[in-house]
């Protein structure tokens, strides 16, 4: 089902055409990379703050709706310059074990942000707010985005 | 100057060590993989301060202590990324010298290592004066629309090195 599902974008008319163009192809990966940093920046200043590394003299519940708006469009912006590199190169995508390991760590990297992390960093809480439990959620929410992005460079490495 | 530096990095290239990891088939996507990493962090965290700077992201903090703040995460992804690169070019001297794409990132950086110099000494010189405001001088917004312009620069060619596009 899954193959069928990859052999089916590989042959869209859209993904051939993205193949097709070289320079496209490669601005589009090179655009994808900004994003990146724009969704790591996002990602990063509020797991500091929840760990106490960074901005401790404003509420985590503060600067983590400040980075909001920066966390879903720099994942919107991944989301649309990514899909059309998987689905150009869908084989590759399909037979590579890092596409895999990327996707199942953005599925639980996507549900912990927007379910247990939102919760700690949305709560109020009193002093600077740093606690065990928030260091935790702050190093886990890294850690998975990492590895998110550390696969994402081995897939066209490895294939 | 140009045969001086085409010079050193034929040099290099022939260095028993660089020879090594460039034959390696683990240890370039390993330092590669570092890069990105402390480009993430590096860049990142830059683009939040220049938002910040902008008065378009990151506003209920005030610009001092953003920039106090976030500067010595700053600079640990820029040690990172700086390390790794420096390692990667010493691995394959001869793939990058005849880059365009890798002369493009390099005089981007040195541009945008001036634009920081310049915003440091000059418009954060007042910065007591506009702190928590959320639209601050002109000076500060042009050097954060700057700065994330050459960051996008450096990472958009970075990625280019891979094509040999030009040689």
């Amino acid at each position: 089902m899954m193959l069928s599902l990859f052999k089916w974008m590989g042959e869209l008319e859209f993904s051939k055409a993205l193949g097709a163009s070289v320079w496209q192809f490669a601005l589009v990966q090179a655009v994808h990379l900004v994003f990146l940093a724009v969704f790591a920046g996002a990602v990063l200043i509020v797991d500091l703050r929840l760990m106490g590394r960074a901005l401790t003299d404003r509420p985590v519940s503060q600067v983590a709706r400040d980075a909001q708006p920066w966390l879903i469009g720099g994942f919107i912006g991944l989301l649309l310059t990514g899909v059309p590199q998987m689905m150009q190169n869908a084989m590759r995508e399909y037979y590579s074990i890092f596409f895999w390991i990327k996707m199942g760590f953005m599925a639980l990297a996507l549900i912990f942000t927007f379910t247990l992390r939102r919760q700690v960093t949305l709560a109020a809480t009193g002093g600077t707010g740093v606690t065990f439990q928030t260091k935790v959620v702050g190093l886990v929410s890294i850690l998975l985005w990492a590895m998110v992005a550390i696969p994402a460079r081995l897939i066209g490495l490895f294939s | 100057m140009l045969m001086l530096i085409k010079s050193v990095f034929e040099w290099v290239n022939e260095f028993p060590s660089s020879i090594a990891i460039r034959e390696s088939i683990y240890v370039y996507p390993a330092i590669l993989t570092v890069h990105i990493v402390g480009m993430c962090v590096f860049a990142g965290l830059v683009i939040m301060m220049d938002l910040r700077l902008l008065g378009i992201g990151n506003n209920s903090t005030s610009i001092s202590q953003i920039q106090r703040r976030l500067f010595p995460w700053q600079m640990v992804g820029m040690s990172i990324s700086a390390i790794s690169g420096l390692v990667l070019v010493y691995t394959q001297p001869m793939r990058f010298y005849p880059n365009v794409f890798f002369w493009i990132k390099t005089v981007m950086m040195l541009v945008a290592g001036a634009n920081v110099l310049a915003f440091h000494y000059g418009a954060y010189r007042t910065v007591a004066d506009w702190d928590t405001k959320v639209k601050t001088p002109l000076g500060a917004r042009v050097s954060g629309i700057v700065s994330i312009v050459l960051w996008a620069l450096v990472i958009m060619s970075g990625r280019l090195i891979a094509y040999n596009w030009f040689q």
